[in-house]
């Protein structure tokens, strides 16, 4: 029973929640302003949110590739599956790219040419911030990281027919030097393309860190994804090889990652907090006083949930408190990447929209649905995302053995044990 | 341990040695009287060791006068020094204590004398804030403790106390993880020896018998203090880079410096690693042991941190434009094409460019390359920290008050000193303790030795099950 068969009441779950994503977006863009600007940021954080995941799972794959891990084996065909949504990812942030030639969302600040001219700061940065830039880094960079996941898929799968020891180890061979291809492009490319999609939409402020704090809310969003993946797949009775002595593994990264996710937050605001520069502490003050919930809640499910429940080690190997721990977790950085693209878009309408109007009112608002908090059509949208990426994932999860039967690392893995 | 092995993963004991043969060949070294190269390096070492001693005193007696800092630069050659040994204090924790809850089993090689090179390097570092003190005499007022100073107290607030809570911290559960370590071995010494040394290891080893409720407090213990080691780790370099990035000068403040910093350390940490292992594996005969798969292994960490490093580098350079703040851009327009832009490519060529040869097997497994590699790495990680410091604040917000900074010789001879002092820590460790840990690479021998694993392995029987033999 290695091959994982994508069952029909599977496909009818994820379609219905698509369904509800799609409903949940209409739905939102008829119950919106006049920029569409809810409608515009859900798009944004859930494409982001999963493309990001996608990623982050392909770069540790290849990390672990090429430090010669072997106990992640017997389940990295997961990891393998869910990196070819960066296709999919890359075809939904087309329309997002359409918008900023043809004006139908008005999420960057940097893309009004106006505001561009009278305004130093985004003039300033005009080199990089603007559409061109947009559009082609995101064809590229995201284009170049499909063409290393498809590869290293095609790759692997190529193992299991005829490949492995009788091929002396080829196609692992090749798969190190695509993984190699993919660290070096990725490093830089992710951290540029995060300040584009992400750190611009509040485009007069900057933060070193922003793209490696980023990276790691994805990096843990995604470990939570495979969790809960490895756990359901084991109740349906697949992945036979692996056992708590994987789950304990996964789960501590778990920890260090959630961990390490808050030690960068840390860093990053501390940093800024203490320095007390207006330019800088003014996207926290922002957070602080008019987003309370999502700044505090924050570091609560992503900090004090992760640190006091899987401080134990008997906790990694059990199923029902580390699912637990992966859905709430998983949700958490959704939670992180909702407060990194509302605030400063919903500004950035704020903006537009007083002008618009011919002056007014200002920028802060009380309560605003789907920005100071998601709100159901938000959950929507993300179920209608998770919904589409699952499909894709459990589609080509289908299409090959879970398990490479032909892997160097194999044996490994399956005896695998964790003193 | 897990007796199953990918065949194609490479042994990492060679020479079909039996348990008998490593306990013989690495207590060798500190059995016999010293070789020739060892005296000779304990001579040039002493005389380093020497200079330190003498330029410590002309700074004490003279006052910190008899430095080049001035009015502009405050911080020279001595935080550089500071930054440039703490890092390299990095990697014997991190060997030990994040390869060890990683379950790597080429730590068990080189984690021995790279925690000792951690414990010697610290001891470096915590010399260069004292000295820089002025009156090192009054060096106790950096503990917060009662007294009649009246409202001369700590200041809670600067990242400089932290880094004393820090690097104490930091110093104390190295100094424990090691000698924890140390304890089954220096049994094994003591039950070879007689007489005068035979009572020293003794006393040294605890009255260790190797029972098996010893082992196991062993490794309890070990996992405990790899647990808290491992936030020690990147606490300290967090905390050093935090004295520059609270401070609002610009070039110092930014968010990333603190995982960048780590970074940073492991691998200045690995590089002098390797610079220390690829000259004692020679000298005593230890190229069984730590084989090429664990200089492969390190080249490897040495990639990852340098890249990491030269992402960083790159993310500074372009966020100083992207911000569109006229003096941080001005800062980094400084350090790449300003008086001091050797220093900044001197960093560039040795850190992010040259370390990419790594991308290729046939150069990680090269000892000649590797050899000059860890060189320039130590080198162009001091280039960074003076890059950081002396470049920075050479030219600071007022161009009336910009200067250029030379060092004295007396500030050439602390540093230089210094690595008399570090060397001689270090010699004396391979005389007094086994600079393999005896008993951790006993523990890999089934699963890792080359009589069992790779081209020239036994075919004929099964070792899967004879892990529970004797020992």
């Amino acid at each position: 029973m290695d091959k994982f068969k994508f069952e029909g009441g599977q496909r009818t779950l994820f379609l219905g929640m698509i369904a509800v994503g799609l409903v949940s977006m209409v739905l939102t863009f008829f119950a919106d302003d006049a920029l569409h600007t809810r409608f515009w940021t859900n798009y944004l954080h859930n494409t982001i949110f999963f493309l990001g995941i996608s990623f982050a799972l392909l770069f540790a794959y290849c990390a672990f590739t090429l430090a010669y891990a072997g106990w992640f084996v017997n389940f990295k065909r997961i990891w393998e599956a869910y990196a070819q949504f960066l296709l999919v990812a890359l075809i939904l942030m087309l329309p997002l790219i359409g918008g900023l030639w043809m004006g139908y969302h008005h999420l960057y600040h940097w893309n009004v040419p106006e505001d561009v001219a009278t305004d130093p700061v985004l003039y300033g940065k005009s080199g990089f911030l603007n559409k061109w830039w947009y559009t082609l880094g995101t064809l590229i960079v995201v284009g170049v990281w499909y063409l290393c996941a498809s590869r290293i898929r095609s790759l692997s799968l190529a193992e299991d027919n005829g490949g492995g020891a009788s091929n002396n180890f080829a196609e692992y061979a090749s798969i190190k030097k695509w993984s190699g291809i993919l660290m070096f492009f990725g490093a830089f490319s992710s951290a540029a393309m995060i300040w584009q999609w992400l750190m611009s939409l509040d485009a007069h402020w900057y933060s070193t860190m922003y793209a490696w704090y980023s990276t790691a809310s994805f990096f843990v969003a995604g470990l939570s994804l495979t969790i809960i993946t490895i756990i359901y797949l084991k109740g349906k009775g697949y992945l036979e090889t692996l056992d708590g002595n994987h789950l304990h593994d996964i789960g501590k990264y778990l920890f260090a990652f959630s961990i390490f996710w808050t030690y960068l937050w840390f860093d990053q605001y501390m940093l800024i907090w203490y320095a007390n520069n207006g330019e800088e502490t003014v996207y926290f003050q922002t957070r602080i006083q008019q987003y309370p919930v999502l700044f505090y809640g924050n570091l609560l499910i992503n900090f004090v949930m992760p640190f006091f429940v899987l401080m134990r080690n008997s906790v990694k190997r059990k199923h029902g408190i580390m699912m637990f721990a992966a859905i709430i977790l998983f949700f958490g950085h959704w939670w992180d990447v909702f407060m990194m693209v509302k605030p400063g878009a919903l500004h950035t309408a704020h903006e537009a929209l007083a002008q618009g109007h011919g002056g007014g009112h200002g920028h802060e608002a009380g309560f605003t649905p789907g920005f100071t908090l998601p709100g159901l059509l938000e959950i929507g949208t993300f179920i209608g995302f998770l919904g589409l990426f699952m499909y894709v994932g459990f589609s080509h999860l289908s299409r090959a053995a879970l398990t490479p039967a032909n892997d160097p690392y194999l044996q490994e893995s399956m005896h695998h044990e964790v003193i | 341990m897990s007796a199953v092995v990918s065949p194609i993963r490479e042994p990492l004991i060679t020479g079909s040695k039996t348990y008998h043969d490593i306990t013989e060949d690495i207590c060798a070294p500190t059995e016999r009287a010293p070789g020739l190269a060892w005296t000779i390096a304990m001579a040039l070492a002493v005389g380093g060791l020497a200079t330190f001693a003498f330029s410590v005193f002309w700074t004490v007696y003279f006052g910190i006068g008899t430095w080049d800092l001035n009015r502009t630069i405050g911080w020279g050659w001595d935080i550089t020094n500071f930054v440039w040994w703490i890092g390299i204090g990095h990697a014997g924790t991190l060997i030990s204590a994040i390869l060890l809850l990683f379950r790597q089993k080429w730590r068990t090689g080189v984690n021995r004398a790279a925690e000792a090179m951690t414990i010697f390097a610290v001891i470096c570092a915590g010399q260069f804030p004292l000295i820089h003190m002025g009156r090192i005499w009054l060096a106790f007022f950096i503990f917060p403790y009662p007294n009649t100073r009246g409202p001369l107290w700590v200041n809670f607030n600067s990242p400089l106390l932290w880094d004393v809570f820090a690097i104490s911290t930091y110093f104390t559960v190295s100094l424990l993880f090691w000698y924890t370590g140390l304890v089954p071995d220096f049994a094994t010494l003591r039950d070879r020896s007689t007489g005068m040394r035979r009572k020293v290891y003794n006393f040294l080893s605890f009255g260790w018998t190797g029972s098996a409720k010893h082992w196991q407090r062993f490794e309890s213990l070990s996992l405990i203090l790899a647990g808290l080691a491992t936030p020690l780790v990147l606490s300290v370099h967090t905390i050093v880079s935090f004295d520059f990035a609270t401070s609002i000068i610009p070039g110092w403040h930014t968010t990333i410096f603190p995982p960048y910093f780590v970074a940073g350390a492991i691998f200045s940490g690995f590089a002098m690693v390797l610079t220390l292992m690829l000259i004692a594996r020679k000298v005593l005969k230890l190229e069984d042991y730590i084989t090429i798969e664990h200089i492969e292994s390190m080249n490897k960490v040495i990639l990852l941190t340098g890249s990491i490093v030269g992402t960083a580098y790159l993310t500074e350079l372009f966020i100083s434009w992207y911000s569109g703040y006229i003096y941080e851009q001005f800062a980094f327009f400084n350090r790449a094409l300003g008086p001091y832009w050797w220093s900044y490519f001197g960093m560039m060529a040795c850190n992010v460019l040259s370390p990419q040869i790594f991308w290729f097997k046939s150069m990680r497994r090269n000892i000649f390359v590797t050899f000059f590699m860890s060189i320039f790495i130590n080198i162009g990680m001091w280039f960074e920290r003076f890059v950081i410091i002396a470049t920075t604040l050479a030219r600071d917000y007022l161009p009336s008050s910009w200067s250029y900074y030379v060092p004295t010789w007396v500030e050439i001879g602390i540093f230089v000193g210094s690595l008399g002092l570090f060397f001689v820590l270090f010699l004396l460790f391979t005389r007094v303790a086994p600079v393999v840990a005896i008993a951790e690479v006993k523990s890999i021998l089934k699963s890792s030795g080359d009589q069992y694993r790779g081209k020239n392995a036994v075919p004929h029987h099964h070792h899967a099950h004879d892990d529970h033999g004797h020992h």
